[in-house]
């Protein structure tokens, strides 16, 4: 591990922040890490503190409350994190647009999607939408739709299971219709 | 060229502008027609006399719900929406999107499938380049560059038109590979234009390059500190005329690039004439790859073999690319099935141009239409 990733990994438990180190050829980034909304601005300060850059921040309509995703990740070596931080009861969490000003727009705009209030956030004005559809959160799931959270998480699956599920039904379809295009 | 602590300190003595009182304001929008905003982007300037107090961008002409189409197509219906977000440089777009269900489900890419994608790939980062030069010129009133850059764009424009299909738009990658092989007459077109260009990059140099206008107007003018930078989560050309060298193609190296040797270009002090000669010679780094890549060309399938309805597994997963704007992640949370549940779009330009209103207080509005121009905002994708 880069001794700069260590330093970083070690800054996040003293905060007492929950690391899980991730395969990154199959999901992307190094680490992640599920947190409370409480202790967002903390890890924020964190990540400043350690040269990390923000990616993006997003929403993810899940049940029992939505969750908002923080990516960050660096300039100087491969170390990318998904922060995962389900919103407060009355659907609000804190603003880190004063910690990462680009965190700003990124804010307003998963309000437009989401509804989601970023609390002391100092423009929270639409930025994507239009005023009047200020209540439209088109991404916010229909019931029958919406999942739970534990079902849209990474389940470990061995390769050979996942190349199962992709190959076996379709497996001889292919080849038919090739056939019969010829 | 001064260091960046002499040019902050130019760039400080234009803020007394702002002492003045508020009544001596008026407000100013430019755009959503400008033609130096590209594309449909209005910035609400507070003004006092030439001076910007405070610029507002405002967005969502363009807007599209990219997201929202996203979770409600398979990969393969969602493949053009993917080219129409950055129309200037639609084939990183491409490689973003087929990148994440191919980490995803893990699927094999034949090796010249690879090297076709970064082939054209790096074609269409000098075309977007090319594009930028022009217009960028064009909107600080030089008119002749963009007749040259748009010859030379044309020359890309159609060896990517006989392999794609499309010259703007393209939508020729697909998970396993690309739609359709190349050529030797591709590989010969190809060679011939990397001459060229080699022998145009003198007269880009004589027009512009050392042109003294052109130079006044953008030294010391729109400068961004390293910090500010990761403030915003500025990437790409913006991000390395400040002097970071912060490129996915080298941090996190994905399809074939570690194969091929090229240079990071970085500026020294971050202002608007650095990212010129940033993006000047990141098409010679483009150019070298894609050489390296002919020579290289291995033979072989260029379609691996994939489901037609694809199963996913649950999770997300996250794709990274060096698009000609910066670095463009694809999020996608799936809940199985062959639609994602959730589909995040990060695009560079978004973070890019959420740094203008730090960036230009107390600055001129002429210097402003050289600032943005410098960041080469590419407004669809802002949107999406």
């Amino acid at each position: 591990m880069h001794p700069a990733t260590e330093k970083l990994v070690s800054a996040l438990t003293e905060l007492s922040i929950p690391v899980e180190a991730c395969n990154f050829e199959e999901r992307g980034y190094h680490f992640e890490i599920d947190l409370e909304a409480d202790k967002l601005r903390s890890l924020a300060e964190c990540m400043l503190a350690q040269e990390m850059f923000l990616v993006f921040v997003g929403g993810l309509h899940v049940k029992p409350a939505i969750e908002i995703v923080y990516q960050f990740a660096s300039f100087e070596r491969a170390c990318r994190l998904v922060v995962r931080v389900p919103v407060k009861a009355d659907n609000t969490i804190p603003t880190i647009s004063d910690i990462y000003q680009g965190a700003n727009w990124h804010e307003r705009e998963t309000r437009d999607f989401y509804g989601v209030i970023f609390t002391s956030h100092p423009n929270l004005v639409p930025l994507i939408l239009a005023e009047e559809d200020v209540d439209l959160k088109p991404l916010l799931k229909k019931d029958e739709d919406l999942k739970e959270s534990a079902a849209v998480r990474w389940a470990p699956h061995p390769k050979s299971t996942s190349s199962l599920t992709l190959t076996a039904p379709v497996e001889e379809k292919p080849e038919a219709e090739k056939a019969e295009q010829g | 060229m001064g260091n960046l602590a002499e040019n902050n300190a130019l760039h400080a003595d234009l803020e007394p502008a702002t002492d003045i009182p508020n009544d001596n304001h008026y407000f100013l929008n430019m755009g959503p027609q400008h033609p130096s905003t590209h594309g449909v982007l209005r910035v609400l300037l507070e003004m006092d006399g030439e001076y910007i107090v405070e610029a507002q961008p405002v967005l969502g002409y363009g807007h599209r719900m990219q997201e929202k189409m996203g979770e409600h197509k398979n990969w393969m219906a969602f493949m053009p929406n993917t080219g129409r977000m950055d129309y200037a440089a639609a084939l990183q777009y491409n490689h973003g999107y087929v990148g994440l269900y191919e980490r995803l489900c893990q699927i094999e890419v034949p090796t010249r499938a690879e090297y076709i994608r970064v082939i054209t790939s790096e074609l269409n980062r000098i075309v977007s380049h090319h594009l930028w030069i022009g217009a960028m010129l064009l909107d600080m009133g030089a008119f002749t560059p963009i007749l040259y850059t748009f010859d030379d764009r044309e020359q890309v424009l159609d060896i990517l038109e006989d392999v794609t299909g499309s010259r703007l738009t393209y939508c020729y990658f697909r998970v396993g590979g690309v739609c359709k092989d190349i050529d030797d007459k591709f590989v010969e077109k190809t060679r011939a234009f990397i001459k060229r260009q080699r022998e145009r990059f003198d007269i880009y140099n004589k027009l512009v390059t050392g042109n003294i206008i052109f130079i006044k107007r953008t030294e010391g003018v729109g400068i961004i500190s390293p910090d500010m930078a990761r403030r915003y989560g500025v990437t790409g050309p913006v991000l390395r005329g400040s002097g970071i060298a912060y490129d996915v193609r080298k941090n996190e190296p994905y399809s074939v690039y570690p194969n091929f040797d090229f240079e990071i270009p970085v500026g020294a002090n971050g202002d608007s004439y650095d990212r010129y000669l940033v993006r000047l010679e990141e098409i010679e780094q483009s150019l070298r790859i894609i050489e390296q890549a002919l020579d290289q060309l291995p033979d072989g399938p260029f379609l691996g073999k994939v489901p037609k309805k694809m199963k996913m597994p649950t999770g997300d997963c996250s794709f990274a690319v060096e698009a000609a704007r910066g670095e463009l992640t694809y999020y996608m949370v799936s809940g199985g099935g062959d639609v994602p549940y959730r589909l995040k779009i990060r695009v560079p330009s978004y973070s890019n141009l959420s740094i203008l209103q730090e960036l230009c207080r107390g600055m001129l509005l002429s210097d402003l239409v050289a600032a943005m121009g410098s960041m080469d905002l590419v407004i669809p994708e802002i949107d999406r």
